[in-house]
């Protein structure tokens, strides 16, 4: 009987090597451990041993059995392997190019914007928004600018025909309707709709009656910065436009505010920036943006007492700080749309 | 301004200050330097006076001559010129070789086309003298002796510095002014102005005059004043007007009109000279009169507005007061006695008329900035006393006055602390003194703090907050500390929509597509096939600058369309492209409403050959994107309903409108009007999709979501198919399956899903129908369903379904 079970497991061995599909596998596990499998056959056998042999049996029987079970096992995995390998068909060659196409990316005015927002976050300013189209008065007279002032002039500001009604910005009276000329409108709109303290920024779309050409762009983008609170000083003013411009431009850029004139803010300055990697524009002061402390004329026309209020106020053009930190020389790029600028930001 | 550094000098000490320096300084005053150039000529010691003394035809060039010019050496020299401008015996500059040009040329001996040239002759540009006329400068002759250095004919050099002067200083508009703010500065003193002409005015013509009346009736001439003059011999400037006027890039014509441009460069007040001859009887400041005509000094004819300031006699209007003298007064070659008006007018009637009338000149320029009314009389004697020095003039009593000074000397009460509130730091009392002093205001102690006299030139400073300006730009922005961050307020948020925004960019960005930023000024074309032409009427400007930006914009499409052809354009390959910013709408009640919008446009066949092919981009790709960039804004998919699209932007039966059971977004999306992007250079077919919110739309906190417990059940499925007729949209079948199925599922148990797995048209259908199979899910809460009741469920969906007329279910 010893002999039977080695020459059995033998040709189990054997048979199992050609089998290579489930259905095969099957064929072979009746055949060996099936109901009239050969396996089973010796087992019945067993029965009609005597008592003493039936222990030695027994343990070769077991043994033979515990050998067909792995080979079993082990057609199992390689059925099983080679099904998958079936199933999935050529292995995958990672060295193709993907076919699906890219991320898509935000466009740099997007991206100089959020880094803007983020920078200002961190001092406390929160984004405000406010309408394209204003009225007059949010756009100059709430700003002190004088009713005869060039910047309301047909040839410098483009001008609603006076039967358009805006739902956004009612006119009072007469006053004319216009394409916002500066985000400062949104100051306006936030002072007389909220109490003090607060700090806000403004980041919009702006319109000037401007032909198109390198540096100008019939609209532009700004980002405007309002802070209203109690004592607010030029220190404070040096202490955000400084922390800016550091963020924005490296810890190694520096400053300074030269007197100017805009009729919102009394002091008024531009600042100037210096700073050691802008490329052929390094190390030489750039006018960035315009800035000051709010004109008590402008609090009062917005309602509030600039006897207990003051503020400071900072705007910038969106596509100078991109045209500078990414050394872009034209921007009509930033309109035109070809994806060859565009995914150069991605 | 162009301001000549020598003329400067007469007003302040400028020895040991460098144009470099002012260059520094002047900006930290708030005057802005746009330029620095040099005036005159440069030090050239090889550059001397020559004789042409005869020159012929270049043999192998007809535009070149070989002359043979006489330096004073001797022997004449050979040199070859380009010029045509000169004959034998012209003296003209010769620049020797060895001479460095201004514009950093080398002069060397050299050939030209074989002949010997031994230096150039020069042209007045060459030496950096300006544009002169074409051709060699020519010099006067006989004087000085041959080979003199060109130097010695010329002045030293001399530097212009080109400011801009902010629209709040007028004060700078002349040098005196600007002296006084360099002499703050530097801490030096206004050298003082000496003026021979006694000052006084009187208020009305005495009898030698030539006119009978000087009047204002003008609202806009409060204070006027005019000088006789006679005997004027009318010729040409002394050379050191001539120069500075150059300098000032004013062109000289005569004495009495660059005296008056010269007074009006000195100290910032515009004068107008009158040929008396051709005034009658007298002088009027008045309102102009209907229909009044006016020619000019250029040589305009103007009709005049009714009511703005002329300057009359008793017939006619001679002047456009402020703004620009007439041609029929002016002074002449023989005129020999003149008006001479020193006057204020209201700056912004000023400036007004001069844009209608479209014309800047110097005069309205200072007048529209305020001038300072003390100065007045101050020019007009100032001018007096070179008429008298420079045109022979003689004087016909003082000058006649009318009205009086507008604005006088303003106090202004300083409150103790006030500066250093504002700065944010310790100033000193004594600092604050010394710099407004240095201004030329006059500081006394007073009961709250100080008390500031402000002088009449300074119109802008009224207010103790200007005062602090003044500080500063004495002071020193740079000695201001630089404050400490402060912490952020709490509570404080951004504004939602701009949140909106931020986050539906980066959404799309993820999902592959690229931001695009378009003008928002479109032309009619564009806005009639978005809105029709009725609506687009309402969104048009009105004072366009050029024809293709008319309109404000209602789609971020075409913008997008136009991008993916100049993209294919230019080969650059576009994958999806999208914009998100604001748009413009008319409304039902009339009004315009802006619009935040989000767009996106993709080709629905990629132009880039792959080995592997994707499924194409379609439009109900374009409607789950809409669907996602709707639930960013607070819209859940299950208030948007999809119907035909209407607007000529779309591609009829492929598209789609999108409506808002909220009444808050809006959209389409599906293939962009084909014959309109094959019109712009698109082959295959746009699909895109749009969706708009009003601003006002995400005013609302947005809800906090909270957390709903879900069973551990497993659910039950069942699937029906529909055969309906094709007119019926799948949304209705939809929504008929799921309420049959919410209604079966009753109060015992839920309906987790209805899923639209099949849509089938083909063979072994009735005619005119499809048929649409769903996957409904049930679950219990608490327990597994049993196939019983959830055939029952079924059964109660196919009774409800099969009611529609001509609706069956497949079995």
């Amino acid at each position: 009987m010893q002999q039977q079970l080695v020459q059995l497991v033998a040709a189990a061995t054997q048979e199992a090597s050609g089998v290579s599909t489930r259905a095969e596998m099957e064929a072979f596990k009746a055949r060996v451990v099936g109901p009239n499998g050969s396996l089973t056959q010796v087992m019945k056998g067993l029965a009609t041993l005597s008592k003493e042999d039936r222990p030695v049996v027994g343990k070769l029987i077991n043994e033979a059995k515990k050998a067909v079970e792995e080979l079993l096992a082990t057609l199992q995995v390689k059925i099983e392997e080679s099904e998958i390998a079936g199933a999935l068909g050529a292995p995958l060659d990672s060295t193709l190019p993907s076919p699906d196409a890219p991320a898509g990316s935000l466009h740099p005015l997007s991206r100089t914007r959020e880094k803007i927002l983020s920078t200002l976050r961190k001092l406390g300013f929160t984004v405000a928004e406010g309408p394209e189209v204003e009225t007059e008065w949010h756009c100059f007279d709430a700003l002190n600018t004088p009713a005869d002032h060039p910047a309301r002039d047909m040839q410098d500001t483009l001008y609603l025909p006076k039967s358009f009604r805006s739902a956004d910005a009612p006119r009072k009276g007469e006053e004319a309707i216009l394409l916002r000329t500066h985000t400062s409108s949104v100051q306006v709109r936030t002072m007389l709709s909220r109490k003090p303290p607060f700090r806000i920024v403004a980041p919009g779309r702006c319109f000037r009656r401007d032909a198109v050409d390198a540096t100008h762009s019939a609209n532009f983008h700004q980002v405007e910065g309002l802070w209203i609170d109690r004592n607010v000083t030029l220190a404070d003013l040096r202490g955000v436009l400084d922390f800016f411009v550091k963020e924005t431009f490296g810890p190694e850029a520096e400053i300074r505010l030269r007197p100017s004139f805009f009729p919102f803010t009394e002091p008024s300055f531009e600042m100037d920036l210096r700073s050691p990697n802008l490329g052929r524009l390094s190390n030489r002061w750039l006018e960035i943006m315009g800035c000051g402390l709010v004109d008590p004329k402008v609090l009062e026309l917005c309602g509030l007492d600039p006897n207990e209020w003051s503020g400071l106020a900072f705007g910038l053009g969106l596509e100078r700080i991109a045209m500078l930190v990414h050394g872009i020389d034209d921007i009509r790029l930033f309109y035109n749309n070809d994806t060859r600028f565009l995914r150069q930001f991605a | 301004m162009k301001v000549s550094l020598q003329a400067l000098a007469r007003h302040v000490e400028l020895a040991g200050v460098t144009p470099e320096r002012l260059a520094d300084i002047l900006p930290m005053l708030g005057l802005e330097v746009e330029s620095i150039q040099s005036f005159g000529l440069s030090p050239l010691p090889l550059v001397v006076v020559g004789e042409i003394l005869s020159f012929e035809k270049h043999p192998k060039a007809d535009r070149l001559s070989v002359c043979l010019v006489d330096v004073g050496e001797g022997a004449p020299r050979q040199i070859v010129c380009g010029a045509k401008n000169f004959k034998a015996g012209d003296r003209v500059p010769v620049a020797l070789p060895g001479t460095l040009m201004p514009g950093g040329f080398e002069i060397k001996v050299s050939k030209l086309r074989d002949v010997d040239s031994m230096g150039m002759m020069c042209s007045a540009e060459e030496l950096g003298l300006g544009k002169g006329e074409d051709g060699l400068l020519i010099l006067p002759p006989r004087k000085p002796a041959l080979g003199t250095p060109l130097n010695q004919l010329y002045g030293a050099p001399d530097t212009v510095l080109d400011i801009s002067v902010t629209p709040n200083r007028g004060d700078c508009l002349g040098l005196r002014g600007l002296a006084r703010d360099i002499a703050a500065a530097l801490g030096l003193q206004l050298k003082p102005l000496s003026i021979k002409t006694a000052a006084g005015l009187a208020s009305a013509p005495s009898a030698q005059e030539g006119f009978k009346f000087v009047r204002s009736s003008s609202e806009f001439c409060p204070y006027y004043t005019l000088r006789t003059l006679r005997n004027v011999k009318v010729g040409p400037s002394p050379e050191w007007m001539r120069r500075d006027l150059e300098a000032a890039g004013l062109r000289p014509i005569n004495n009495v009109v660059d005296i008056t441009n010269w007074v009006l460069l000195e100290v910032g007040q515009p004068l107008h000279a009158f040929d008396a001859k051709q005034v009658r009887e007298g002088i009027e400041a008045r309102p102009a009169r209907e229909g009044e005509e006016i020619v000019l000094l250029d040589g305009k004819k103007v009709k005049l507005e009714t009511g703005i300031c002329v300057i009359a006699d008793a017939e006619r209007p001679l002047v456009v007061a402020g703004v620009m003298g007439g041609a029929e007064s002016g002074v002449t070659s023989t005129t020999t006695d003149i008006l001479l008006e020193s006057a204020w007018f209201r700056p912004g009637e000023i400036r007004r008329v001069a844009r209608r009338l479209g014309v800047s000149t110097d005069s309205s320029h200072r007048f529209a900035r305020d001038v300072d009314p003390a100065g007045v009389e101050l020019a007009s004697r100032l001018a007096t006393d070179l008429l008298i020095e420079y045109a022979g003039a003689q004087v016909v009593g003082p000058a006649v006055a009318v009205g009086q000074a507008p604005r006088a000397d303003v106090t202004i009460e300083l409150p103790a602390g006030y500066v250093a509130a504002k700065l944010g730091t310790a100033i000193a009392e004594s600092d604050i003194i010394a710099a407004f002093t240095r201004l030329g205001f006059t500081v006394k102690p007073s009961a709250h703090g100080l008390s500031v006299v402000v002088p009449s030139f300074r119109s802008d400073v009224t207010r103790p907050i200007d005062l602090v300006e003044e500080f500063i730009r004495i002071y020193g922005t740079d000695k201001v500390p630089v404050g400490r961050p402060v912490a952020p307020l709490p509570g404080e948020e951004d504004a939602l929509s701009s949140v909106f925004t931020r986050e539906v960019s980066t959404r799309l960005a993820g999902a592959g597509f690229t931001e695009c930023c378009h003008y928002s000024l479109r032309d009619a074309a564009e806005l009639e096939r978005t809105l029709g032409a009725d609506k687009a009427a309402a969104l048009a400007l009105d004072n366009p600058l050029t024809a293709d930006q008319t309109h404000l914009r209602a789609s971020l499409l075409p913008g997008l369309a136009g991008a993916l052809a100049l993209n294919l354009s230019v080969h650059a390959d576009p994958q999806g492209l999208f914009e998100v910013g604001t748009v413009f709408r008319p409304q039902a009640d009339g009004t315009v409403r802006e619009f935040i919008s989000v767009a996106f446009a993709a080709l629905a066949e990629p132009v880039v050959r792959s080995w592997k092919s994707r499924e194409a981009f379609d439009g109900l790709r374009a409607k789950r994107l809409l669907q996602d960039v709707a639930a960013l804004a607070g819209v859940s998919a299950v208030r948007l309903s999809f119907g035909p699209a209407s607007s000529g932007l779309w591609q009829t039966n492929h598209a789609a409108a999108l409506a808002d059971r909220g009444r808050i977004a809006e959209g389409a999306c599906g293939i962009l009007d084909l014959r309109w992007t094959r019109l712009i250079g698109i082959k295959g077919s746009v699909v895109a999709g749009e969706i708009i919110f009003p601003r006002s739309a995400f005013a609302e906190i947005r809800k906090i979501p909270r957390y709903e417990a879900f069973s551990s059940f497993p659910p039950v499925t069942k699937d029906v198919a529909v055969i309906v007729p094709v007119g019926i949209a799948a949304a209705e079948v939809e929504s008929r399956v799921r309420q049959g199925a919410s209604k079966a599922a009753g109060k015992e148990f839920a309906l987790e899903s209805v899923n639209c797995f099949d849509v089938f048209n083909g063979v072994g259908l009735p005619e005119g129908c499809r048929s649409l199979a769903f996957e409904i899910r049930w679950r219990h809460a608490a327990r597994t369903l049993t196939d019983e009741e959830t055939n029952q469920a079924l059964g109660v969906v196919i009774a409800s379904l099969e009611k529609g007329a001509g609706w069956t279910v497949r079995r």
